[in-house]
C-alpha cells in the first residue's frame, strides 16, 4: 500500500501513482485525493481511461479463453482414482476396501503412466521441433541471413552443394505462391548440427523449410501426438518461440516447414512438402 | 472454527474446480507449449488433492492452487530452456526505453490483444496476468511468484507499458489512429 503527497507537482504524482491506483493498493485518503485531482485535470483523467480500457480488454480477451469441455471430468476421474480418504476408513469390510484400494491404485499408476507417457511424448515432439525453429530463429529472423531480391537458382544450388541441390527444384513446386530467396547450408551458435535451410518468403511473411540429420532421435508413433498422417508420413505441429511449426522425419532427416502463418497453414504447406523431399532424400 | 481436515473428494472439487478455468487460462499463455496447459492443470489438481487434508478451510484456495501451478510451470520452464536454444524474442529490458504512454487505440481486437500478451517476455507476462487479469494483490502476487513486492511493480508497470506499445504499433499498421501519443509530461 502507498500513501503520497499530491501536494507538488501533482500531475506527475497521479502518473507515477496510476499502476497502484489502477491495482487498487493504494490508501483510501490516496485515492481520494487522486480523484480529486482527476476531476480537475483532463489529461490525467484521459490516460487512466486509456489504461483501464487496455486492462479490460486484455481481461475480457483472456477471459474467453476456456478449458476443453471434458478437462473437468477427466480431473474429477483423476481424483477419484486417487482418493486417499478410502485408506482411511475403517470397519468390519476393512478388507475389501483394501482390495479395491488396490486395484484403485492399479488402474490409477496405469493411467498416470499413460498421462506421463503422453506428456513425455509431447516434451519429445517439442524438442525435436525446436530443432528447426533454432534455426529458423537465429538464421532467417536474427541474423537476417538472406537477401531481399533473392539469388539466381544456380547461385542457391552452388550453395547448397551437389547432395542438396537436387532439393532446390522441389522446394520450388512445392511452395507455390512463395519466391525461395536464400537456400544453403548453416549452423546455429553452440551446436555442431549441420541444416539445410530455404528461406522463402511470400503471403506477407516469411518461411523457412529445414532439414537436418536425424543424430537416433525419432519422433514419437503415438497416435495422439499426431497432426496428420500423409502419404504414410508423420505430420507434427507445434507453436513454439512464437513460431508456427510443423515436422516430419524421413530415414535419415528430420524436416521442418516454420512461419507465423498460423498452425494450420504450415501444417498444409508441410503435408504438400514432407512427400516430395522424402522422396527427392531417399532417391540422393 | 472447524478444525479438522478435509479429506472428502466433493469438498475438495467444491472448493478446487470453481477455478478450473482460471488456472487453465493462465496456463494456456504461460506454458512452453500450449498444449501443455490441460496436462499441467490436471496435475496441479492431483497435487492439491494429494496435500487437501494440509488445506485450512476458509483460507484462499484460488491463491494456494495458483502457487501449485506456477510451481509448476517454474519447473518445466526450467527443464524446457535449457532443452532448447532459442532465446526469448523480446528483451525485458527493453520496456525501459520505450516511451512512457502509448494511446491506447478504441477498436482493437481480442486476437491482437493475446498476441502482444504472448509476445510480452515471460517474467512481464505472469505478473501482467496475475494482476491484471486475475486481479491477485501485489502481495499475493508476490507470494505466488516467490519475487519481492517492488519487482511485482516494476515488472507490473513495464509488462503494462510494453503491451500498450505493441498494441498502439498494431493500431497504427491497421491505419487506425491512436491520437495523442501523451508522452513524458
Amino acid at each position: 500500500m502507498k500513501d503520497l503527497n499530491f501536494d507538488s507537482k501533482p500531475c506527475e504524482w497521479v502518473r507515477e501513482q496510476l499502476d497502484a491506483y489502477l491495482s487498487s493498493e493504494l490508501l483510501v485518503e490516496t485515492t481520494a485525493a487522486m480523484l480529486k485531482h482527476l476531476e480537475g485535470c483532463a489529461a490525467c483523467s484521459a490516460e487512466l481511461e486509456s489504461r483501464l480500457r487496455l486492462r479490460d480488454a486484455l481481461r475480457r480477451a483472456v477471459n474467453q479463453q476456456l478449458p476443453p469441455a471434458n478437462l473437468g471430468e477427466a480431473i474429477d476421474r483423476q481424483l477419484r482414482q486417487d482418493r486417499p480418504a478410502l485408506f482411511w476408513s475403517s470397519g468390519p469390510r476393512h478388507w475389501m476396501l483394501a482390495l479395491a484400494g488396490l486395484a484403485l491404485v492399479v488402474v490409477a499408476g496405469s493411467a498416470a503412466k499413460q498421462a506421463l507417457g503422453l506428456r513425455r511424448g509431447r516434451q519429445l515432439v517439442a524438442k525435436i521441433l525446436t530443432l528447426g525453429v533454432s534455426d529458423h530463429v537465429y538464421c532467417a529472423i536474427r541474423t537476417h541471413n538472406y537477401l531481399r531480391a533473392g539469388r539466381p537458382a544456380d547461385q542457391l544450388q552452388a550453395r547448397l552443394g551437389p547432395e542438396y541441390a537436387p532439393l532446390l527444384p522441389v522446394a520450388e513446386q512445392e511452395l507455390p505462391g512463395f519466391e525461395i530467396l536464400e537456400a544453403h547450408i548453416c549452423t546455429v551458435p553452440g551446436s555442431p548440427r549441420k541444416y539445410v535451410h530455404f528461406i522463402a518468403l511470400g503471403h506477407g511473411t516469411i518461411l523457412s523449410v529445414i532439414l537436418t540429420r536425424r543424430q537416433g532421435e525419432a519422433l514419437p508413433g503415438e497416435a495422439r501426438l499426431v497432426a496428420e498422417t500423409v502419404d504414410g508420413m508423420r505430420l507434427y505441429k507445434s507453436h513454439l518461440s512464437g513460431m508456427d511449426v510443423a515436422g516430419f522425419e524421413t530415414n535419415n532427416y528430420f524436416g521442418f516447414v516454420i512461419s507465423d502463418l498460423g498452425q494450420n497453414e504450415v501444417l498444409h504447406i508441410a503435408a504438400a512438402l514432407a512427400p516430395a523431399l522424402r522422396n527427392q532424400l531417399d532417391a540422393g | 472454527m472447524f478444525s479438522r481436515p478435509l479429506t472428502r473428494v466433493d469438498d475438495f472439487e467444491a472448493a478446487a474446480l470453481p477455478h478450473l478455468a482460471a488456472l487453465y487460462r493462465t496456463a494456456k499463455f504461460l506454458a512452453f507449449v500450449p498444449a501443455e496447459a490441460e496436462d499441467l492443470v490436471q496435475e496441479v489438481y492431483l497435487e492439491a488433492w494429494k496435500s487437501f487434508h494440509r488445506f485450512e478451510p476458509g483460507t484462499n484456495c484460488r491463491a494456494w492452487l495458483f502457487r501449485i501451478l506456477f510451481h509448476r510451470l517454474h519447473h518445466y520452464r526450467r527443464r524446457q530452456l535449457k532443452l532448447s536454444k532459442v532465446e526469448s524474442f523480446a528483451d525485458p529490458a527493453a520496456a525501459d526505453a520505450l516511451p512512457a504512454a502509448q494511446a491506447v487505440p478504441q477498436d482493437l481486437r481480442d486476437e491482437d490483444i493475446l498476441q502482444a500478451l504472448a509476445r510480452l517476455p515471460h517474467d512481464f507476462r505472469e505478473v501482467v496476468l496475475l494482476a491484471d487479469v486475475q486481479e491477485f494483490s501485489y502481495k499475493e502476487v508476490a507470494e505466488t511468484l516467490s519475487i519481492p513486492l517492488g519487482t511485482v511493480m516494476s515488472r507490473l508497470s513495464r509488462g503494462r507499458k510494453l503491451l500498450r506499445q505493441q498494441l498502439a504499433e498494431v493500431a497504427r499498421s491497421y491505419g487506425i489512429r491512436v491520437g495523442d501519443e501523451g508522452g513524458p509530461l
